[in-house]
């Protein structure tokens, strides 16, 4: 095209006579001349059709494309990847351990994994556990070994370790004094030189493979008892290795899937993660049958107590009749560790950034999880609430679904509990037997859904109020006099050591000795006594049958209760109006049962066993039942002891036994 | 000379023509082949009047989610238009066979199902044996509206939509959610960034350019095309529904920053009225949705949501709008009958309806009858002791769904211009002192109301 000019003159003559020859061979084929410009013709048609084709093909394709990245179908929220970490292909991680009387550190590459300079603190042996082959903290664990039995418990969770993980450890203060040889010898089996020395305020970094090679030790003996050893500073290399040898080789399932990704990040589970036999992550246990509490939301509360969760969700899971989709569980901060557990289980889990503090922080939690649970699950009437420090009873569904309905159709009641405060392992003895109180024990409930939604949430304590939401459910204006079932027997075990308002003494004191159901599918009796004025007359009956015990006899002896099985008994004490209960306190503190506040009680009425008889307490004047005090009989009055009044303040705010 | 430049003339056209084709259907090929083939699908489709591939693809897809016990639901629109033709029929003969194939043969680019989310167990496996089946998938996730309105509340993200893809047909499976106030929702289908645009022609699809709410609805068991699949049991009714299904989530965010600003009125009062206020509307919704009659939030109670969530506490009102088109005259012996005498009536059917019911202690429903007009719509307000009248003017809105107080309710879409019509540029800022004849943005004096209507356009009880 570029040689074709308009003036042909320009041409040279030679192509023009080129051009002539050729016009002249055409005339002389006229009809073959005619035929190729028709030809040509079509051709051109040809391809200018084609040519609209394509624009009109290509624009519609461009203007699709435009439409379909539209902001119509495109997340508003741009999500900018959070790019990802590159891959770290370094084999070899700097460590740097520090332990000394006041400060502990740990930095892996630079990044600081332990830091604790906190006073009065974090004293003993700080334990972190990484992974071999990416370096990621799986576990962080402090012991106090300057107290009893930490080491145990350090032996135990050295045990769970996997082989091949890598150990850190260092002293913070003091973690020797009840460090026992057995401790010493599972140190030393790890490879440390300096453990079977450890003593008094020495001061101690350690870092090696369990069941492998030493990166480094350092200790510094404390010169005399008054002082601490010098602070020791270890900086070590670790080699890394492939992450195909820091994993375990189960059959590929997607159980065992989410196994390898739960054991590829936290360590301290014991046998879940183990290579040979683990322990299995799914439980199927039997279904119950006409469950009807299979519908029933279930929100765990949890915390930052990722091994008590992992028990509790154990516990859960095992439970007839349990349903894993209607199960959530709210964790209270963003905490990596509790959200590893419930993927492990398959659950589906929310986290909650943690508003105000303390007891607020937890009345909050509280809030949202069961706002966020009934949002969930609009359909539901009522939910399960549970905590992430409860067993839970393997019948626990099975009283529920039993007892329900009577939640929906007796206006009042309050709650259902699995808990019964008072049922000690000498105090609780049916499991068979429901009791109705005037308090609510928590610690597994169930509510109902109009009672949250009209009553409940609209008025929740504020953030700025410090209140402890089930304190703040127990006050009367939100009770309004209604009523909770318990069993006698209770469908839940409080095992948390640890948290807001507990301590190991306050928990071997209160919790320790609490009865905990294990019969499975226990058929409850008489659930239609429980009505509000069925229970009534169900009283009267076990009044009127009742032995009216020896009044003259100090009622904490063991002797006030006959030697007998299967009989009711039942006393009478003072309780002058409605909120005396003086002599109840002291009468609690001599059995043994829950004296902190008033638990358990029915219109002046306390049901508990002794000795396995049913055994009736009745507050005599205040109690309706008085009626049924024999005219001959004086209640007993027992005083308070003067002096144990402070006491009782303290634990009192420990009262709360939630967290 | 001429007829020499003829000829080059024709000769160089052609050469260049020649070329160009050979560019174009390269071009042109080499287009086609990027494309999913979809459009070769259609050609032959159209060419034989039948294409069985979608019916092999859907019989596929229903074959691989019965083995792994999902029950899905036919809500493509196109098909329940044809089913519904022949409901009796098919409704009769639950398996009875039909000669040809006449639903899912009709060719399109996809079909499209739904599945309600509590039904199923989120199992990885299905995937698996989807793609062992040749079925290339995507599933769009994003946030849980149902954790929206919570204070800091992190859950995972929820599958909204799947689309499987097999051939050249693409099944769309649409998650709904069963939310509070007894609805089912469907979440937008929003593409993240490294996703793949091309997959299938989204715009085409016949759910996910907004979020949708439905009624709750009743399956049937069906057999068409030799195939057994489940549809809502009145087609009719569901496909009205898709066409103003558009559901509007509240604005959580801009609420909580709302009360940063200006604290919740938590005292027992404030509590009090919002629960009668909750209640009151609730027995409202019942009554007019009994009657069939089209409602939306208006007022006080559509800024209430629209700026707060929640119902504003010293409001001491419920205000609900109705375009006067759907008035009917039940609507007064209904709420009479619900409980709520009629307190007021201002105005008459052709001009300037309102009315006011009485509900619990003090708790006042207000329903203002709109008036369209070419470019605006309006309603009118009284005022009982000098008869004078008042006009309130809206830009043209058409209406959405949303979620306020556990309840499904309309609202307007626009709702932004609805409350800057009414309240100002300030609507953000809470006002206590306000006087409906001259707080408002838009309100303009209309005249007073003849001597001799009174009686009849101002009644009070």
């Amino acid at each position: 095209m570029d040689e074709w000019k308009p003036n042909p003159a320009v041409k040279s003559h030679k192509k023009r006579s080129w051009y002539l020859a050729w016009k002249y061979k055409l005339m002389n084929q006229r009809a073959l001349r005619k035929l190729c410009q028709t030809g040509a013709v079509l051709f051109l048609l040809v391809t200018v059709i084609v040519n609209i084709k394509l624009i009109l093909d290509t624009r519609r394709a461009a203007y699709e494309e435009e439409e379909e990245s539209a902001q119509d179908y495109d997340d508003e929220m741009l999500n900018v990847e959070v790019p990802r970490h590159p891959v770290n292909n370094k084999k070899v991680l700097d460590v740097e351990v520090y332990s000394s009387r006041s400060k502990v550190y740990v930095a892996v590459d630079g990044t600081t994994v332990l830091e604790d300079e906190a006073r009065e603190q974090g004293r003993g042996i700080h334990v972190i556990v990484l992974n071999q082959a990416t370096g990621h903290v799986m576990a962080k664990r402090v012991f106090d070994t300057y107290s009893p039995h930490e080491d145990e418990a350090m032996v135990l969770f050295l045990n769970m370790v996997a082989r091949g993980r890598i150990l850190i450890f260092t002293i913070k203060d003091e973690g020797s004094f009840h460090l026992k040889d057995t401790a010493k010898n599972v140190l030393k089996s790890l490879g440390s030189q300096a453990a079977p020395f450890l003593s008094w305020r020495d001061m101690w970094t350690f870092v090696g493979k369990k069941g492998g090679e030493v990166y480094g030790e350092k200790h510094a003996k404390s010169p005399a008892l008054s002082t601490w050893g010098d602070p020791v500073l270890l900086k070590t290399e670790v080699h890394l290795t492939s992450v195909e040898d820091a994993e375990c080789h189960w059959p590929d399932t997607e159980l065992n899937r989410r196994r390898k990704r739960f054991c590829s990040k936290v360590e301290g589970y014991g046998s879940v993660c183990s290579c040979k036999d683990p322990t299995p992550i799914e439980f199927n246990p039997d279904p119950l049958k006409d469950n009807k509490v299979f519908d029933v939301p279930v929100a765990v509360i949890a915390g930052n107590r990722p091994n008590y969760l992992y028990r509790m969700l154990r516990s859960l899971l095992s439970a007839q009749g349990v349903n894993p989709q209607m199960i959530t569980v709210f964790i209270d901060g963003y905490y990596e560790e509790p959200m590893d557990v419930v993927e492990l289980f398959g659950l589906s889990g929310i986290q909650h950034t943690p508003i105000s503090i303390k007891n607020a922080r937890v009345s909050q939690h509280y809030k949202a999880s069961l706002t966020a649970t009934f949002n969930l699950f609009p359909d539901a009437k009522f939910a399960v609430v549970l905590e992430e420090d409860l067993d839970i009873s393997v019948d626990f569904f099975s009283f529920l679904s039993q007892s329900i309905h009577l939640l929906e159709e007796d206006e009042s009641l309050y709650c259902i509990s699995a808990w019964n405060d008072q049922g000690y392992e000498h105090t609780a003895e049916d499991p068979s037997l429901l009791y109705r109180v005037e308090t609510m024990p928590g610690l597994g409930w169930v509510l109902r859904k109009n009672l949250y939604k009209d009553e409940l949430e609209p008025k929740w304590p504020t953030p700025e109020k410090l209140w402890d939401w089930d304190m703040w459910m127990r006050m009367p204006e939100q009770r309004k006099g209604r009523e909770c079932i318990i069993p006698d027997i209770s469908r839940s075990y409080h095992f948390g050591i640890v948290g807001l308002n507990m301590n190991g003494y306050f928990h071997e004191a209160y919790f320790k000795k609490h009865k905990f159901n294990t019969v499975p599918n226990v058929q409850l009796k008489n659930v239609e006594s429980l009505r509000k004025d069925a229970y009534e007359t169900e009283i009267h009956r076990l009044l009127g049958e009742a032995e009216v015990l020896d009044h003259s006899k100090n009622p904490c002896e063991d002797s006030f209760v006959p030697d007998t099985e299967g009989k009711v008994y039942v006393m009478f004490i003072r309780m002058e109006q409605e909120a005396d209960f003086t002599t109840w306190t002291q009468l609690a503190k001599c059995l043994h049962i829950w004296d902190l506040d008033v638990r358990g009680n029915h219109k002046g009425l306390w049901r508990l066993f002794r000795k396995k008889n049913h055994f009736l307490v009745v507050g005599v004047p205040a109690s309706p039942y008085s009626s049924k005090k024999p005219s001959s009989v004086t209640p007993i009055y027992m005083e308070p002891p003067a002096k144990e009044e402070g006491a009782v303040a303290v634990p009192a705010v420990a009262a709360a036994e939630q967290t | 000379m001429q007829k020499i430049n003829r000829n080059v003339v024709l000769a160089l056209l052609l050469v260049t023509s020649l070329a160009f084709l050979l560019f174009q259907v390269c071009y042109y090929k080499f287009y086609v082949s990027q494309k999913n083939g979809a459009a070769f699908s259609k050609v032959r489709g159209s060419l034989s009047g039948q294409d069985s591939t979608r019916w092999h693809v859907v019989r596929k897809f229903l074959g691989l989610i019965s083995s792994h016990n999902i029950p899905v639901y036919l809500i493509d629109p196109l098909i329940l238009e044809l089913v519904d033709k022949d409901i009796e029929q098919i409704r009769s003969s639950p398996d009875g066979p039909s000669s040809e194939c006449k639903y899912f043969c009709v060719p399109r680019d996809f079909t499209t199902f739904a599945l309600l989310d509590k039904t199923w167990k989120h199992e990885v496996g299905l995937f698996r044996t989807a793609e062992k089946m040749g079925f290339q998938w995507l599933k769009i996730i994003n946030k849980d509206p149902r954790l929206d309105g919570m204070d800091d509340l992190s859950g995972m993200e929820i599958p909204l939509h799947y689309i499987f893809k097999l051939a050249s047909h693409a099944i769309h499976l649409v998650v709904f959610y069963e939310r509070n106030g007894n609805y089912l929702w469907h979440g937008p289908l929003r593409l993240k960034q490294h996703m793949d645009r091309k997959f299938v022609p989204f715009r085409k699809l016949h759910f996910g350019r907004y979020p949708g709410a439905y009624e709750k609805m009743e399956l049937l068991h069906v057999s068409i095309d030799d195939l057994k699949v489940q549809i809502p049991k009145n087609p009719s009714s569901f496909l009205e529904e898709i066409s103003h299904s558009r559901f509007l989530e509240c604005r959580y965010r801009e609420a909580r920053a709302f009360f940063q600003l200006y604290p919740d009125d938590a005292s027992l009062d404030a509590v009090e009225f919002r629960k009668k206020a909750k209640s009151l509307l609730h027995l409202a919704a019942l009554t007019l949705n009994n009657l069939g009659v089209k409602f939306w939030l208006s007022s006080g109670t559509c800024l209430g949501w629209y700026r707060q969530c929640n119902v504003i506490p010293h409001s001491k009102d419920v205000d609900l709008g109705i375009f006067i088109r759907d008035y009917t005259a039940e609507i007064i012996p209904a709420f009479q009958k619900a409980g709520l005498p009629l307190k007021h009536k201002f105005g008459k059917v052709e001009d300037s309806l309102e009315l006011s019911f009485q509900g619990d202690s003090d708790v006042k429903l207000d329903i203002f009858f709109f008036y369209e007009e070419d470019d605006h719509i309006w309603n009118g307000g009284t005022q009982a002791k000098s008869g004078k009248k008042f006009k309130y003017l809206f830009p043209k809105f058409t209406l959405c769904w949303t979620e306020f107080v556990e309840l499904k309710v309309h609202v307007p879409c626009e709702t932004l211009q609805y409350v800057e019509a009414n309240y100002g540029p300030g609507w953000k800022v809470p006002v206590k002192a306000w006087d409906w004849k001259s707080s408002p943005y838009n309100v303009q004096t209309n005249g007073v109301w003849p001597v001799d209507e009174w009686d009849n356009v101002i009644q009070i009880y």
